[in-house]
């Protein structure tokens, strides 16, 4: 029984190194570094553009590792996020966070155009009920201050990178 | 018992050379993967 289960094991370990290799990540593995698109100089585009936007892709510099990752924008500025944070379970499965906290430095794609940002974490102040509202009116989510506050949820602002 | 382990070796090898090479195959894996994560977040 177990040799046979090393067949299904070995297809998504396969599957998900063959990943690394590619521009970007699928839905299910992480990708290697942002590549193909345009990449945006000038100001900040109006991000409420992204509210019709399921995922964006985001690659950090280091390690230079691409994933989907949900995005919302409020008061004109783009953010992410990571949960599960306050676990032990988030804490193995979910490493860009500790990584971005380390160095901000990322390309983010959407819509196939690939802009340079820095990731500053946020972890208190009133702007946190505008976005968490921003967050849980787009996505199932539940998102909340207390939880940024307490760690659980992982909150970043993607900045524009001077 | 030992025809058994060699044919799960080769079985090993042909799948992972057909997610690296064979087009389709990998995606087949994403999606596979896919429906399971999404059946079990339900």
């Amino acid at each position: 029984m177990f040799g046979l289960l090393l067949i299904p094991g070995t297809a998504f370990l396969t599957a998900a190194a063959k990943q690394r290799f590619a521009d970007g990540p699928n839905q299910v593995f992480s990708g290697g570094p942002l590549e193909a698109g345009e990449l945006h100089t000038g100001p900040d585009p109006d991000w409420s553009v992204v509210s019709d936007v399921v995922t964006i892709e985001m690659q950090l510099l280091d390690p230079p590792l691409s994933r989907r990752i949900w995005t919302a924008e409020f008061d004109g500025k783009l953010y992410v996020w990571s949960g599960y944070m306050g676990t032990t379970v988030g804490r193995l499965w979910k490493h860009w966070p500790i990584q971005a906290e380390r160095d901000g430095r990322a390309v983010i794609r959407i819509d196939g155009v690939r802009y340079e940002r820095q990731l500053v974490r946020i972890t208190s102040g009133d702007v946190l009920d505008g976005i968490t509202a921003a967050i849980t009116s787009k996505y199932p989510s539940l998102t909340t201050r207390a939880g940024v506050e307490a760690g659980d949820v992982w909150l970043f602002e993607a900045r524009p990178r001077n | 018992m030992r025809i058994y382990y060699w044919c799960i070796a080769a079985a090993v090898v042909l799948t992972a050379l057909a997610v690296l090479f064979v087009p389709g195959v990998d995606d087949f894996v994403e999606q596979t993967v896919l429906g399971y994560v999404g059946r079990a977040a339900r």
